[in-house]
Formats: C-alpha cells, structure tokens, sequence
C-alpha cells in the first residue's frame, strides 16, 4: 500500500448548522452557550464531513464575517465569458442570440479533442506548385480544411471544405456533411413555394414529381426546419382561436373593437365562468401538427441501413459514448433519431467557452475573490484566501516505532508527531487546541496533545528577524529543549519549538488495532487511516481604527479589541499497520 | 556546418563507446552525427540520404538492423533496443523508407519491421516483432505490443486507440521528410568514417 503523505483538513463552517446563526453577530463577545456548542466533537468520518473538509489553499476568507468560506458556501458571479483557444472575450448580450461556444474560427477534433488548425490543401496535383521552391504552399491557394495534428483528422473525412481561412464557424453553420450547402428554413419554405407554383401551374408530370418529392406527409426535416414549423403552425392555430387570457401572441389584434379584446372584458365583469367555458372550447378546437409542413416528424425507425453499414466498416469507426456527447448540436441534422454511431459523420467540435468569476460572501455579500477582467491576465483585483489569515498546520513525523509494513504506523505503539504552526497575520496570535482523547469511529486511537496551548509570534519582517540580537534569537527557539540539543525530549506543556513566526508542539498518538474487529471481515476503505479531528481556536488582538466601520462600536474604552476565530480540522497522520 | 567555429556542446558526459564495433554498412550519402552510438555485433545497414541524429543508439546486439532511404533517426531513440523477449533473430530491426524514429522512441529488436512513411511518435515504444504498416503514425508515447500487427495508414493514438488516417497525404509527408533531410544535412556534422 501506497504510503500515505499526512495532511491537515480544515471544515468550513458552512456545513455545520449551529455556526451558521453564529454568523451574523460574530463582533459580539462569546456567550458561554456558544462554548458547549463546540463542544460535539467532529467526526472526520460521518458521511457530511466529505462535503466539508478542505485543503487549506482550497479556502477562502471573509474579512467582514471573519470566517472560513470553501467553494460550497460563496455565490459565485460571471465576470467575463471567453474562448480558451483564441482568448477572445465574448460579451455576455452575445450568449443568447450565439449560444455558449466560440463563434470564430476555433474547433476541437471530434475525434481526439485536440485543437483543430486551419490549413489550406493544395489544389489537386499542381506540377508548378510543387517544383517552387520549398514547395510552401502560396497563400490564399484556395480550399481550407480543418486538421488535427494529433490523430490526423482532417475536415475533408466528411467532405467539408472552406472557401476562406477565417470565421469558419459561420461556414461550417451552413454546410452539410459531405459538403452540401444547408437550407435554411426560409430557404426551405421559399422552395416548397416554387413547388407548389409549379403544381398548379406546370404540366402533370411535374406535378406527380412534386406530390412525391414536396407534398409527402414524412419530408426528411433538420432540427431547424422543423422547428420554424412546429413554430409558424401553432403560431397561426393561436391566432386563428384567439385565445383569451394569455393573447400576447397575437399583439396585432389589440384594440378595443377585437374580438379577443371584447371577451376579455366580458370576462372580467362576468367572473371567471364565462371565461372558462370559452377557453374549454378553444382548446378543443387546437390541432395537432399532421404532416411535415406543420413540424411533424415521424420517427424512423428504419435501421437498416445502419446496420448494413455496421457490416462493413471496423469497430473503430464507431464512436464511443463520449465522442457522441462532445458533439454540439447541429441545427442541419436531420431529426434526432437519426443521430449517427459512425465515426465518419462527426462534425468539429466548436470550443466551449469559459469564465471567470468573482466570488462572494453568502452572508455579507461582499466580494472575497474577484479576478481582472481581462482575459489575459491572470491577477486579481481581490482575492482574500484563508491562508493569510489562519495559520497553516504542517505534520512531520518524529518518533515513530518500526513496523512490520514500512510506511505505517505501529498499533498499540506511542507514535510521534510535530505539528507546526505558522501564523500568517502581523499580530500575536493564541492557539487553543482540543482534540477528543480517543479517535471517532470503530477503531478509535488514543489521542495526546502534549501543548494545547501556545502563542506565535507575529509574522514580522524576515529581515527584522535576521538583524535581531542573536543571543536573543537563540533564547526564544528551543523552549522546550530539556538540557542540550542531544537530548531533546517531547514534554507535556512545553513547545517543541519555535521560530519567528512559527511554534510546533509534539502530538502522541496510540493507534488502535485492526485486528480487535476480526467478525467483519475487513475494514472499510481507508478505515485504517488515522484521522485525528482536531479543534483550533485562535485569538489576537486588532487595534480598532476609526476606519474600521463595521466593527463593533459599543467598546470603544480601549485601542484594541479581542477576535477569535475557531474552527475543526482534521489531521491524517498515516495508515495504521499490522500488528 | 562544420564551417562555423563555435559549435555546440552537450552538457551530457561523453558516451563512452563500449562493446565491439559493429560491422557497417553504410551509403555514401548518409548523415550520421559523431555521437551517434552504434554496438552490437551484427551488421547495421543504412541506405541513402538517411539522417542518424547525435545520440540515436542503434543496438545490433540481437540481430541486423536496416534502415531505409531518407528516415530520419532522431536523438536519444533507440532501435534494436533488446526488450523483454530477448529474442535473436536474423533480423532485429528492419526500417523502410521515408520512415522518421523521433526523439527517445524505442524499437525492440526481433524481427520488427516498421513500414515505409511511417512516424514514431516523441518517446513511443514499439516491442519485439511488431508489424507497423506503410505511412502509420503512432503518436507520442503510445505503445505497440510485441508482436502487435498496424494496418497500413493507421494511426495510433490516445492509449492504444486506432483510427485510419484519410488524407492521403503520404506523397506530400515524403516531399516534406526530404526537405527536412536537406537541411539537417547542412546542420549536422557528419562522420560515417568513425564508425567504418
Ligand atoms: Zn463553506
Ligand atoms: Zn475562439
Ligand atoms: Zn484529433
Ligand atoms: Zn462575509
């Protein structure tokens, strides 16, 4: 088994009910009712906690609230929206009328998802071109495929070739695979007009041809053409029955002299009686779509074809379910029964566009993270991570017996280990630890914090630090030092060590043993990892300036002011071994 | 060009030719850099206008190795390489023509034969007796098992995956690989006669 790297998790608050109304008055000294809340100790383990616990850098931290907020509990708002292929930043009035993908020139290979290039293909065999020398392609040689570089793919698979290199996508919208030019749904109209002119018109021959090619029930119709349809006949039933209520439909008819109008205040003054019976029978006189004209697409159910095509190509030509679900709907398709299996049909995947967003705090509204709007720059105008405000808690192995499986813990055997302590803020700050004595869950170990209580220094200059007094320097470090350096000895109430900004305190741990559950078979995933919940309360004293609007204004008798802030975390010191 | 004074040096310590010199043979109008490394026992042939790049290991411990006409053997690739099998045969490594070995890929020695117009892809790794047909591309980092046998014009790619490469583009990639090979001539010094 992999050994494990040990790790600190810290909850956020959001998860836990009882700190949420905490929220609102947290300037407000602590009640002792608050204190028996913190109380219930954490269980690392219970189903919740999997949605709580994050790495550190994983939080962030609001200055109003002074309190953790995790990526669970901030409102998040669009900043910008752009391509990550050209990094055009697309404006967000544009996402309606074009949808959420880049609209210029930049695709993913619908096989691989590797980027696409544009490059032009010579014009079939041009002994002259080829004999130039280096043989470079002249510029604007004509036709442009879309190729991956990858697995080789080439737009030319579905027969789909471009007449310019740029704003592919608004050529690519109008073709067809293979390469014919797709008919718009006026375009389908205008033709069906022609059509019907030509029926009336024309001699009979060419009114059979168009009874079967035009006037059938069953017209192969794209998604697009079928939904103008489906649109332009229920529009028109709507209109012809007057609804009333809901007319907006049809604005047109709006006047006092309408019909629809006069029903509509006859309903008013008449309650709503005369109104229901009158919408009953209208919504008996609404028909349903009946041949293709009107939107009706009939499913086809007819696969043969697939399958005789299923004969004879390889089972790499199909696609893979993923393959199918990268692909951006195409307004040209034929209706959606008739979405392909076959590799030969798949059509370049125009790029999702991406976004950046600003986040804030669920409870004060203000903005804890918000980055620079333009696309290309990677700062941020705000960001307010939890890292600069708690400290950050380090594990390192000190004293562990061997195991008979390297990289494990001993059961029943006193483990060792230092936690270290950095304080990120410029003031003094107090640690308070609590940790339950023995672990949560079946295999509960036993659990010995040997300093639970300890302040670190302010994280001041480092240069300050360095021009320091040496002799100084060496008699704040080694508190805990029993004697000379040889002999350092962990010791119940003193600080391992302690730096500039840093304290580490010595952890004991006594793991409990797998083995007392030998009636379940085996322990659960991860059960033999040794969590430890871990309570960190830490309290420093902020000088309250005038500027300082929110804080709290009734104790304004001194300069500074008490802040605590507390919260669970989780310790994974490692895998408990075999006995 | 050998004209220029300042010439560039590897960091890498020198490899230090150990083994006995294979018996060569070699075209006139190859170009095969001074740090190439080339051991084994049997022969190693290399035909026109091929380009072996500095450090490019030819191992013939196992058996032959033939190169054919214009491939480009990039840095740090290795052919004959003797792979999990162990097998010796006749021929180790047999290379068509147009064919380009990129940088830290492997071939495995027995009787492995890679096609003509074929490209193995950055640090790619084909084992003993893979059969890899004409104009293949097996992209960066995949694997060909031993004794695995690619189609003709198939690319593999993403783990294993195989799809048919349609653009019929073979003609246009051996104008380019020869091109390419008439400028590597002019950068690279060449010194057949080291290994002869
Ligand atoms: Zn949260
Ligand atoms: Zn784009
Ligand atoms: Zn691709
Ligand atoms: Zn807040």
């Amino acid at each position: 088994m992999a050994p494990l790297t040990p790790y600190t998790y810290i909850q956020c608050p959001c998860s836990d009910a009882s700190t949420l109304g905490r929220q609102a008055d947290s300037n407000s000294p602590r009640s002792p009712d608050d204190d028996e809340l913190d109380d219930r100790a954490f269980d690392p383990r219970a189903p919740r906690s999997n949605y709580s616990l994050y790495p550190l850098d994983y939080l962030n931290y609001c200055e109003d609230c002074q309190q953790i907020r995790c990526p669970r509990c901030v409102a998040e708002e669009i900043v910008t929206y752009f391509c990550p292929n050209c990094l055009f930043e697309v404006p967000s009035s544009n996402l309606k009328s074009e949808g959420n993908r880049c609209t210029r020139s930049c695709f993913q290979c619908p096989i691989c998802i590797g980027p696409l290039s544009v490059t032009s293909i010579e014009s079939p065999p041009d002994p002259s071109l080829l004999a130039a020398p280096d043989g470079a392609p002249a510029p604007h040689s004509g036709p442009y495929i879309l190729t991956c570089s990858y697995c080789n793919w080439s737009s030319t698979e579905i027969g789909i070739k471009f007449d310019k290199s740029n704003s592919i996508h608004a050529q690519l919208v109008k073709l067809n695979n293979g390469g014919t030019t797709r008919l718009t749904a006026k375009e389908h109209r205008e033709r069906r007009k022609e059509a019907s002119q030509d029926r009336l018109a024309g001699p009979p021959s060419a009114l059979a041809a168009a009874a079967s090619n035009g006037g059938e029930n069953n017209e192969e119709l794209d998604l697009e053409t079928q939904f103008a349809n489906l649109k332009s006949f229920y529009q028109s039933q709507l209109a012809d029955a007057a609804p009333g209520g809901s007319g907006l439909s049809s604005l047109n008819d709006l006047g006092f002299s309408s019909p629809t109008s006069l029903s509509r205040i006859m309903s008013l003054y008449t309650g709503g009686t005369v109104h229901n019976s009158r919408n009953k029978s209208r919504t008996g006189t609404m028909r349903e779509a009946l041949i293709s004209d009107e939107g009706l697409q009939i499913a086809s159910l007819d696969e043969s074809a697939a399958i005789q095509h299923l004969h004879s190509i390889d089972y790499s030509e199909t696609i893979t379910t993923e393959q199918s679900t990268n692909q951006p709907p195409h307004l040209g398709e034929v209706h959606p029964h008739g979405t392909s299996r076959f590799a030969s049909s798949l059509r370049p995947i125009p790029y999702l566009l991406r976004t950046k967003r600003s986040k804030r705090c669920p409870v004060c509204r203000h903005i804890i993270s918000k980055p620079e709007a333009k696309v290309a720059t990677t700062r941020f105008r705000i960001k307010l991570v939890a890292s600069a405000y708690i400290p950050t808690i380090t594990i390192r192995p000190l004293n562990i017996p061997s195991s008979s499986t390297p990289g494990t813990l001993p059961p029943l055997q006193p483990s060792q280990f230092i936690l270290t302590f950095q304080n990120p803020r410029f003031e003094t700050i107090n640690v308070t630890l609590a940790t339950p004595a023995k672990t949560p869950g079946r295999f509960s170990s036993k659990v010995t914090v040997l300093c639970p209580q300890f302040e670190i220094d302010a994280n001041t200059d480092v240069w300050d630090e360095a021009l320091k007094d040496t002799s100084d320097k060496t008699k704040l470090r080694r508190r805990g030092a029993a004697g000379d350096d040889g002999t350092h000895q962990a010791e119940a109430g003193k600080i391992w060590e302690r730096g500039r900004n840093w304290v580490s305190i010595v952890v004991e741990v006594v793991p409990a043993s797998l083995r007392l559950d030998l009636l379940e078979a085996t322990a659960k995933e991860d059960e033999d990892v040794l969590e430890i919940p871990m309570f960190v309360r830490v309290e420093w004293e902020v000088d309250v300036g005038g500027d300082d609007v929110g804080t709290a204004p009734s104790r304004d008798k001194e300069q500074t002011e008490e802040r605590e802030l507390a919260y669970w975390c989780v310790l994974g010191l490692g895998r408990v071994g075999q006995a | 060009m050998s004209s220029s004074s300042s010439k560039r040096h590897s960091i890498l310590p020198p490899i230090s030719q150990s083994g006995p010199k294979p018996p060569v043979q070699f075209s006139s109008s190859i170009t095969i850099a001074d740090s190439a490394l080339l051991t084994g026992s049997n022969p190693i042939l290399i035909s026109s206008e091929s380009v072996i790049h500095p450090r490019a290991r030819l191992d013939s411990l196992s058996g032959r190795i033939t190169i054919g006409r214009r491939c480009i053997i990039h840095e740090r690739s290795t052919l004959g390489a003797v792979g999990t099998s162990g097998r010796i045969t006749d021929k180790a490594v047999a290379l068509g023509d147009y064919v380009t070995v990129e940088v830290g890929a492997s071939i495995e020695a027995g009787d492995t034969v890679i096609g003509d117009g074929t490209t193995i892809g950055v640090g790619a790794k084909v084992g003993a007796g893979a059969v890899v047909g004409r104009n293949c591309t097996i992209t960066a980092r995949s694997e060909i098992k031993a004794g695995e046998v690619v189609e003709d014009n198939v690319v593999v790619y993403s783990n294993g995956m195989r799809r048919v490469d349609r653009r019929g583009v073979a003609e246009l990639r051996n104008k380019g690989q020869a091109r390419q090979i008439g400028v590597l001539r002019m950068m690279i010094p060449s010194n057949p006669a080291k290994f002869q």
